[in-house]
């Protein structure tokens, strides 16, 4: 029989004690593997934020808050600007474009409520926003805040008393909402996260003469397209290369061009309508932000920080990341002890034995291994049974930290969508990006059980247990075989 | 082959040094059954363990075969036990949660015996000292007194030891199987020239040995036995 064999024969010496131990054990590594599953999860979440949205600052023109605006556009030179101050690590500049169905023009044109030489106005801070035809048409309908915002951005307003050329409200035909195009300097969204492909390709070549364009699923659904097919925009041919889908009916409702192609469109070369700017840390957005607007100038450009909310949650799911580090640790801690007081006890409960084997000859070395084995068998045991208590219970632990920790912190998630209300010539983010969503990103946090972590808090696991197993079976070398003829 | 140099052990206890082998010497030849006698507490049980290397003496040595004990690193005292003496308890002390088999394989594994090897040997022991081969694979706690010597008394064989050092070997046993025990021992020492030496209370056992030594307050004296020349050399 060998080490090992014997090593597993004595841990079932007594089966009532095993069994005891065993559960005992698999609460603690459960909770130990439970707390590293939620300190992952909570982790990847707060990565997942600082690389998404939570470095991300936006540049407006100076002015362009507010439907009252005015003030310069943007320029390339104020992007290479950007791009030289310290700590940003991209800039993406963006061309907006409204597009209007063509026969819904031309059917209210005709009804005489097409706007006038203000038409047009809104979108994030009331920019000019150029607006163009195409054969699409939105996939969504306008509801009262979008036809609200249409009177008040082109149209003549009930009260009649800004638009030029507009008319006083009579019977008007249904308004579909514009539909949002976007020239981009690179496949990102307005929080320069990546763009979600279902299907296609990205823009590729970025020059002027692209015609390729990527459209939100519901605009595709809608109008009948998929990748390959055609579709224009004040008649120029435009081939859709790609799907997207922005999480949103209204972010779907949106369609991106290359930066050149836009403003080539809008017939306004090296005119932006906003700098997505990321900076490389979240430590780093403050001073970046001073330093970005500083250098920009306070009369040329706005600098906002939409992740205010964000940043409070990030640092609550930091603490919730630290809290179950700590756990974990404990537990970890925890199933040490309770396997050096186990070993404890049963080396003292088998002095005799220990004894006998010295006396007839064992090295120090293979009690003591028995012992660290037998510490080991007791463990993978209990570990078998920690996991899937863990895999259980990990779920619900994550939630119940993140919602524990984050409750009072997080935006109410009202707040979605009503960042850039109104925002027709905004980025398709701007109908409800992330900004915020602060508590729905939190509630988001799910823990599974990967295998990889499994392994990692196991190994972990066995780790402490060698320790907390050497102890006692180190002990054994002490015990004099001299101890057994006393007993006699 | 043994050879016992003024061996002395002292205790402390309290105030008072206590002296339970006190210039203790003599020699045995190989294949020689002696015995030990005295009354309880005498130091009997101490200087078995000093003979077999469990504890060390406060002074004197004991030399085997030309090997002196006495400044002998631990772990070549480990050595020693594991390849020159053969232990016998009056408890047995055998490892309760393995099989008699697996108690008699225990000291081979340790000397590093091949796993083929140290089976088959120990069956042949555990025939040897006649233990039922339907026993071999049973549980220590299932087996009763005398089958358990029997069994304790093969692991001591198993690494084939010069000496086998046996405290009260019979001394847990009814008289018939004590006698079976003495008969085994005997037997051992005629045909494996075996050196053992046995602590016993048991005239019985000690009148069968080759040669018969009393320790009283710490010292050794030698007395005459009848011997085991007239005694069967069958169990």
């Amino acid at each position: 029989m060998s080490v090992l064999a014997r090593s597993v024969g004595n841990a079932f010496r007594n089966k009532v004690r095993t069994a005891a131990v065993v559960a005992v054990l698999a609460v603690a590594i459960g909770l130990a593997l439970a707390m590293l599953v939620a300190n992952q999860a909570v982790g990847a979440k707060v990565q997942e934020l600082n690389a998404s949205v939570g470095t991300v600052l936006t540049v407006n023109p100076a002015g362009g808050q507010g439907f009252e605006g005015g003030g310069e556009p943007l320029t390339a030179e104020q992007a290479a600007t950007a791009a030289d101050v310290p700590n940003v690590t991209a800039v993406v500049g963006t061309k907006a474009l409204r597009l209007r169905n063509a026969a819904e023009a031309a059917a209210q044109a005709a009804a005489g409520t097409q706007a006038g030489p203000g038409g047009g106005q809104g979108g994030p801070g009331g920019q000019t926003t150029t607006t163009l035809t195409t054969i699409l048409t939105a996939a969504v309908d306008a509801g009262t805040l979008g036809a609200r915002n249409q009177d008040s951005s082109g149209t003549t307003a009930a009260t009649g008393s800004t638009g030029s050329t507009g008319t006083t409200a009579t019977t008007q035909p249904a308004r579909a909402l514009p539909i949002t195009a976007t020239g981009t300097g690179a496949e990102v969204d307005s929080t320069g996260k990546a763009l979600e492909l279902t299907s296609g390709t990205g823009l590729g070549d970025y020059t002027a003469e692209s015609t390729k364009a990527l459209l939100g699923t519901t605009l595709a659904e809608k109008n009948n397209l998929k990748v390959g097919s055609t579709f224009t925009i004040n008649s120029k041919t435009f081939t859709v290369a790609g799907l997207f889908d922005a999480g949103t009916a209204f972010g779907n409702n949106a369609l991106y061009v290359t930066l050149p192609t836009a403003q080539t469109l809008a017939e306004l070369p090296g005119e932006l309508s906003t700098m997505i700017v990321t900076v490389d840390s979240m430590e780093n957005v403050d001073a970046a932000k001073t330093a970005l607007q500083n250098a920009l100038g306070t009369d040329k450009a706005d600098v906002t920080q939409g992740q205010r909310n964000l940043e409070t949650a990030v640092t609550s799911l930091d603490s919730v990341k630290n809290i179950s580090m700590v756990a974990f640790i404990a537990a970890l801690g925890t199933a040490g002890l309770i396997i050096l007081l186990i070993m404890v006890m049963l080396v003292r409960e088998r002095r005799r034995e220990i004894g006998v084997l010295k006396a007839i000859g064992a090295p120090n070395r293979t009690i003591c291994l028995q012992f660290v084995l037998e510490a080991l068998v007791l463990v993978a045991l209990g570990s078998v049974v920690g996991a899937v208590l863990a895999s259980f219970a990990s779920g619900g632990i994550a939630s119940a930290l993140v919602s524990s920790s984050t409750g009072t912190t997080a935006a109410p998630a009202g707040q979605r969508g009503g960042g850039f209300a109104g925002a027709a010539g905004g980025l398709p983010g701007g109908q409800g990006g992330p900004f915020g969503g602060a508590s729905q990103l939190l509630t988001s946090v799910t823990a599974s059980v990967s295998p990889g972590i499994l392994a990692a808090g196991i190994a972990a696991v066995f780790g402490v247990a060698i320790i907390g197993a050497l102890v006692p079976a180190l002990l054994t070398a002490r015990i004099r075989p001299i101890e057994v003829l006393r007993g006699e | 082959m043994i050879e016992v140099k003024d061996l002395v052990r002292t205790f402390k206890s309290g105030d008072r040094t206590i002296k339970p082998v006190n210039g203790v010497s003599f020699e045995l030849g190989q294949g020689t059954l002696a015995s030990i006698v005295g009354k309880s507490g005498s130091g009997k049980s101490t200087l078995l363990s000093l003979l077999g290397a469990l504890d060390k003496p406060t002074s004197g040595d004991v030399v085997v075969n030309g090997v002196s004990l006495a400044g002998m690193p631990d772990g070549k005292l480990t050595e020693y036990r594991r390849r020159d003496i053969g232990f016998v308890f009056q408890q047995f002390n055998l490892v309760p949660n393995l099989s008699a088999l697996d108690n008699v394989m225990l000291p081979m594994e340790f000397a590093g015996v091949r796993k083929s090897v140290r089976a088959e040997r120990a069956r042949a022991l555990l025939e040897q000292v006649q233990l039922d081969p339907d026993k071999h694979g049973r549980r220590i706690n299932r087996l009763s007194g005398g089958e358990q010597q029997r069994v304790a008394i093969a692991r001591a064989l198993a690494n084939e030891p010069k000496l086998i050092l046996a405290d009260e070997p019979t001394g847990n046993l009814d008289e018939q199987t004590g006698e079976h025990i003495i008969a085994l021992l005997s037997s051992l020492s005629r045909d494996h020239n075996t050196t053992i030496l046995v602590v016993t209370h048991d005239r019985t056992l000690a009148n069968k040995t080759d040669r018969r030594f009393r320790l009283q307050q710490g010292k050794l004296t030698e007395e005459p036995v009848r011997g085991r020349a007239a005694e069967p050399a069958a169990v």
